[in-house]
């Protein structure tokens, strides 16, 4: 046993050492990157990198050609059309299209798919909102549902007794709609700090997917074709003030759809695959094209989409700035033991060579 | 021989341990009570949704004290035995090493499972009171970690206070402590789901480790 104890501190001891050295190298070594905002201007045709550490910020295009701050404003109009609108220099027509601020605020979102998140635990238990009140403001509900093998269950929050009403008028409506229990996925937003719900969308034990929401209390159900060759990944329902998508999704492949909420039609964003429980995604849109940025393991990828068709207008790839400590302490340390991992959120051991980062 | 070693742990521990279940008990009411408090205050519902959305836990106060029942528990056993020496009579008596040390080591480990299963079935029953069955798990599977550290917390410590020498236990303390933080990494809930196997295997290696100390303190080592 003494000769077990010793090879097993030992083995502790090095496995230690390849954690915490290279956390401490990283400590010291660490420094500021900085990344330019990509942001492709459709009146320019071209990307725009604005440096954000110099002051006053500086704009670029790919040809080299370098604008100010107003010049800029004035190639992204869509983007910074609250400071146009200060200066009263918004023009009434963007490519032929007549726009207001108020068409402007509404076709206009952000959105962020984060790893760490997709990669989260969660509690399985989805609040859904009646996404027809009485009230302009949406409310929370005063139960929650689970999807168990033989339906939906709602659970009342103040007396926690499933209420066996509700949960039978839901699992008949999905049950009339062939939906296979359980689900493999539910998503949705279920907060009341929105303008609107969608309810959840829900993937069946077969694969198929469809569309809940409650309206007036009662169950809607929906079920939406795919093309045969998908098969869904990850999956994030948008809710943007616009009300044209009503979700994005990756399939199995890694490609990237749009699912319409007009007629529920999917269309494939002509962007490459990608992994989403790895890499983050950020899209910047408006009523005429999408700004996507892809940070991957070595490099920033951005792709300019169409927001009508969704074929690519232009890409642009960025490799990561590898700084000379971060080359040296991959020779110096090239066992890395890690714990934690920013894509995701449980902590495993992961045991690598630095040269593959 | 193994009842009058168990019985001799028990002299030493009875008051601490006594404490250390008070403690688990008050903080568990406490906790129960300032969901209730909650719960008067904005409704079920509110406390349900901030558990769905915000990933809340309620326990939070609870996350160091298996640790420190952990390595009050070894302080308690071990360093009587190492003052004054008083180790070596254990050691004279006529069984070997391993069931000898094994025997305290034992006693601890099933003291603390007491204490810890105890702590978890009463969180348990009032957390069932409150919320649905996920949310309960959720909550019991983020406090495993806790109670995990504090049976590595307590090996650990029987190990550093064994040793005999002040150099190689400074050097145990640095480990040790490396250790630990890996039980601490994070706040998510259920982030340790994956790693709980691997703390708990962590936990039964380091039993062996208090022998490499008896071995050293046979050799002479001061």
């Amino acid at each position: 046993m003494l000769r077990f104890a010793k090879i097993s501190l030992l083995t502790v001891v090095c496995l230690l050492v390849v954690w915490i050295l290279p956390w401490l190298y990283d400590l010291a070594t660490s420094k500021r990157m900085n990344s330019p905002f990509v942001m492709y201007s459709a009146v320019a045709g071209d990307f725009l990198l604005t440096d954000n550490s110099v002051k006053p910020s500086v704009t670029t295009d790919l040809q080299g050609r370098v604008y100010d701050g107003r010049e800029r404003d004035s190639l992204c109009p869509m983007f910074f059309y609250r400071q146009l609108l200060a200066q009263e220099r918004l023009p009434d027509t963007l490519f032929g299209q007549p726009v207001t601020p108020r068409l402007l605020q509404q076709t206009n979102f952000t959105f962020r798919i984060s790893p760490a998140e997709l990669n989260a635990t969660h509690v399985a238990l989805y609040p859904l909102l009646e996404s027809m009140p009485d009230r302009v403001d949406l409310a929370m509900p005063d139960d929650v549902f689970r999807i168990t093998n033989r339906g939906l269950e709602f659970i009342d929050m103040e007396t926690n007794r499933v209420n066996e009403e509700k949960s039978e008028r839901f699992t008949d409506m999905l049950q009339r709609k062939d939906f296979c229990f359980p689900a493999t996925q539910v998503v949705g937003n279920p907060t009341a700090r929105k303008e609107y719900d969608e309810g959840y969308l829900l993937v069946d034990e077969a694969g198929h997917l469809f569309h809940l929401k409650q309206t007036c209390g009662r169950p809607y159900v929906r079920r939406i074709e795919l093309p045969d060759s998908v098969k869904i990944d990850a999956m994030f329902l948008t809710e943007f003030p616009s009300h044209k998508t009503l979700a994005f999704f990756t399939d199995m492949r890694g490609d990237f759809y749009v699912l319409e909420a007009a007629e529920y039609q999917v269309h494939r964003v002509q962007i490459p695959q990608y992994d989403a429980h790895s890499c983050p995604m950020m899209i910047i849109g408006n009523m005429f094209d999408w700004t996507i940025r892809i940070d991957e393991r070595s490099c920033t990828r951005f792709y300019a989409v169409n927001a009508s068709d969704y074929t690519c207008i232009k890409s642009l790839t960025i490799d990561d700035e590898v700084l000379p400590a971060d080359r040296m302490g991959r020779w110096l340390l090239p066992l890395r033991l890690r714990l934690l991992s920013p894509t995701h959120p449980q902590v495993s051991p992961r045991l690598g060579l630095s040269f593959n980062e | 021989m193994l009842k009058s070693l168990f019985y001799k742990e028990w002299l030493k521990t009875r008051r601490l341990l006594a404490g250390c279940l008070t403690v688990l008990v008050v903080l568990n009411l406490y906790c129960m009570l300032n969901v209730n408090h909650i719960v008067e205050l904005k409704g079920a519902a509110h406390i349900w949704l901030v558990a769905i959305t915000n990933d809340a836990v309620f326990v939070q106060m609870m996350q160091y004290v298996p640790l420190i029942i952990g390595i009050l528990l070894a302080v308690a056993q071990y360093v009587p035995e190492m003052h004054q020496k008083r180790i070596k009579l254990t050691l004279h008596l006529p069984v070997s090493t391993t069931r000898s040390v094994g025997s305290m080591l034992l006693y601890g480990w099933v003291m603390l499972l007491v204490l810890y299963v105890l702590s978890v079935l009463l969180m348990s029953v009032w957390l069932h009171a409150v919320f649905a069955s996920e949310i309960v798990m959720h909550i019991l599977l983020t406090t495993l970690t806790w109670y995990v550290a504090g049976l590595l917390a307590y090996q650990l410590t029987a190990w550093i206070c064994l040793e005999p020498t002040w150099k190689r236990r400074a050097w145990s303390i640095v480990v040790a402590a490396a250790l630990l933080r890996m039980c601490f990494m994070t706040d998510k809930p259920e982030a340790y789901n994956g790693m709980l196997v691997v703390l708990l295997l962590l936990a039964l290696i380091c039993t062996t480790w208090p022998f490499i100390s008896i071995q050293r303190f046979r050799e002479g080592r001061q």
